[in-house]
């Protein structure tokens, strides 16, 4: 089984809410970025989402934007990404990791030869936000179990939902606001009818991402969703502490907590 | 795979979940419009008393003379607001109104399609966003300030390279927000479906007056028919209705910036490969890690690192040929019809012009061409007068 499915589903069977941070992979370097999964996986994070960078963020509020372009300054690239990730798997980290990536990074690399990577390298799952159900089938006819394409819903998305959950593997990642990446709290004025439409149709986890920063964010929606995830907080939170594992170890312990008891 | 996205292997929807059913909206009501005698009465009545339509086909005879073969131009310069751009941009307003939205944005590189979206906007009572890099702000002042007194709002966009590219991805972040009630208008041939396709409907006026007037004046069809390409506006309303004429030849002159040798160039079907950017798939200057590449032209409107897809399926299927012409070419050929003609092209048509007048080495005196004189310079005496002094320019 998939690590995403394995560790979603135990969650689930043992009520517990799931709790997945993004970052992005090279910010500031690769051993920072090693540095932090680790901490992260030792403070109980159940998924990591790794951002390669990409010149070209649609999808990215200023936060993500700025932290792509810094990381590919300092030479991020999607080679590099995966011999991290490689290295990582090496040294036994056996958290679920999922990349967040543009689909010109992956038609750039080939997406056959992308797909024999990700097997290769330990990551078990893709985000890929402009890639919507129509334009998948190139990609995925590579993909096998190991690497799941995760899907996406908008607020938006009403009739759409039941064809692009039909399809849905690992988690379904619900987007909570309208946009981009990073509007703190920010969510769409249909949101909670949104979830529970989502949570009842859906028969994996329901994650919501997009302009979440603590627990208490969520605690309206906690019984529509299966847990949260985070991204432009903890960047900021990164660069603000200057990138410190303790901090980013302490956040994670901390918002799985919340989570938790938000749900008691 | 939505199969009628794409052209050949280009096209398709590249975008976010949330945007999918902005599109499939924006598409029907495409559609119906298009199907729509009264919608079409109305547009075409804006084109004419509004945007001054037809433009001439002018018969440029001293440039004729000089390079031995019968030199048409199209004018679109003498659109109002100084470009093609306005064509498009009543189309799609049109549509929006039609819709019900009381917002539009857009994104500009030169500042054309920003103008004539401000334009349009100011005409039809709307709100009116407009994205611009700000290098592109600072080497397009006069456009600016236009936008600003037709009442638009100018956001300068400070990310990546702070031009077209950017201010494009800018927009799209902003619609994917405010999709509800706001319409978006993509000047260039690019974008997600239906885009590419509605850009090519509202332009392709163009062919349509050109192949007509042609007609009148030469008893067939035209030889050669020739436009600039950056994004391909200008280009695929020229071709438009050409294409099925397949004893025309079609030719897109990208720009080759400082010569495609240097590495500084915008000639994505030269030297790109098959990308995605801005919703679409289509040829696009990457890196080797496959980021998109910045372009370089000293024509602000041709400054773009992708091409519509549908000039990339012209391509691939050989039915048009591209090529590109280096920033000085564009200049000497700027220059040569300001003094034989007396006309003002933009750096941007320049291109356009600089190629007829090499290719027609390749023609007798009886054939004849036609070239697309998509703009007008005035827009850019600054960036002409620095390159005259030798002092450079921007980028």
């Amino acid at each position: 089984m998939n690590r995403i499915e394995q560790r979603l589903n135990q969650n689930i069977s043992n009520g517990v809410k799931s709790f997945i941070t993004y970052m992005t992979a090279g910010l500031p370097n690769y051993d920072t970025t090693k540095k932090l999964v680790k901490a992260q996986e030792e403070a109980g994070i159940d998924v990591i989402e790794i951002g390669v960078p990409f010149s070209d963020p649609i999808a990215d509020g200023p936060v993500i934007q700025q932290a792509s372009f810094e990381a590919i300054q300092n030479g991020a690239t999607i080679d590099k990404t995966f011999a991290m990730m490689k290295e990582l798997r090496e040294e036994n980290v056996n958290v679920p990791i999922v990349f967040m990536l543009y689909y010109n990074t992956i038609l750039h690399y080939g997406p056959e030869e992308f797909a024999v990577q990700c097997k290769a390298c330990g990551i078990d799952g893709l985000i890929v936000p402009d890639l919507p159900m129509e334009e998948q089938d190139e990609l995925k006819t590579f993909l096998s179990d190991d690497t799941i394409l995760i899907q996406l819903v908008s607020p938006v998305s009403n009739d759409r939902v039941d064809q692009i959950l039909s399809d849905a593997k690992g988690f379904v990642y619900c987007v909570s606001s309208m946009g981009v990446t990073g509007q703190a709290a920010d969510f769409h004025k249909e949101v909670k009818n949104y979830l529970s439409m989502i949570k009842s149709k859906s028969k994996i986890p329901v994650m919501m991402g997009f302009g979440i920063r603590d627990a208490k964010d969520v605690s309206p929606f906690i019984s529509d969703i299966d847990g949260a995830i985070v991204g432009t907080h903890f960047i900021d939170l990164m660069r603000t502490s200057n990138y410190d594992s303790k901090v980013a170890s302490d956040y994670v312990t901390k918002f799985k907590q919340d989570l938790n008891n938000t749900n008691k | 795979m939505n199969q009628k996205a794409y052209y050949g292997k280009f096209g398709g929807q590249y975008v976010s979940e949330s945007l999918m059913n902005t599109l499939k909206e924006v598409d029907e009501a495409f559609e119906e419009a298009i199907h729509d005698p009264k919608f079409m009465e109305e547009f075409h009545y804006y084109l004419k008393q509004y945007v001054g339509r037809e433009t001439p086909l002018y018969y440029a005879q001293r440039l004729s003379e000089k390079y031995k073969t019968k030199i048409y131009l199209k004018r679109e310069d003498l659109n109002h607001t100084g470009a093609h751009k306005i064509n498009n941009v009543l189309g799609q307003i049109l549509l929006a109104k039609r819709m019900g939205k009381k917002k539009v944005i857009a994104e500009t590189g030169a500042g054309q399609h920003g103008v004539a979206t401000a334009t349009g906007a100011a005409l039809f009572g709307m709100e009116c966003t407009v994205f611009m890099g700000k290098e592109d702000i600072a080497r397009q002042k006069l456009n600016v300030m236009r936008m600003e007194m037709l009442g638009a709002k100018v956001v300068s966009v400070e990310s990546g390279s702070n031009t077209l590219k950017d201010a494009t991805n800018e927009a799209i972040r902003t619609w994917a927000k405010v999709a509800e009630d706001t319409f978006y208008i993509i000047g260039s041939a690019v974008g997600p479906y239906p885009y590419p396709k509605m850009v090519k409907e509202f332009q392709s006026v163009i062919s349509r007056e050109a192949k007509k007037q042609h007609y009148e004046v030469e008893g067939r069809l035209p030889d050669v028919v020739m436009a600039c390409v950056g994004g391909g506006s200008n280009s695929i309303g020229m071709f438009a209705d050409f294409i099925e004429e397949k004893d025309v030849k079609l030719i897109g002159v990208e720009a080759a910036g400082k010569g495609i040798e240097t590495g500084e160039h915008a000639s994505a079907m030269a030297l790109g490969k098959p990308g995605v950017l801005h919703g679409m798939k289509s040829y696009l200057l990457q890196d080797e890690n496959g980021n998109v590449q910045l372009a370089h032209s000293i024509s602000a409107g041709l400054d773009y690192p992708g091409v519509g897809p549908e000039h990339a399926f012209l391509k691939d299927s050989k039915r048009a040929e591209y090529v590109a012409v280096t920033d000085m070419e564009a200049m000497d050929a700027l220059m040569e019809l300001t003094r034989l003609e007396g006309i003002i092209p933009a750096i941007e048509s320049a291109h356009a012009v600089a190629y007829a007048c090499k290719y027609a080495a390749n023609m007798t005196e009886n054939q004849s061409m036609i070239v697309c004189l998509s703009g007008r310079g005035d827009k850019d005496v600054h960036t002409i007068a620095d390159y005259l002094d030798g002092k450079g320019y921007l980028n």
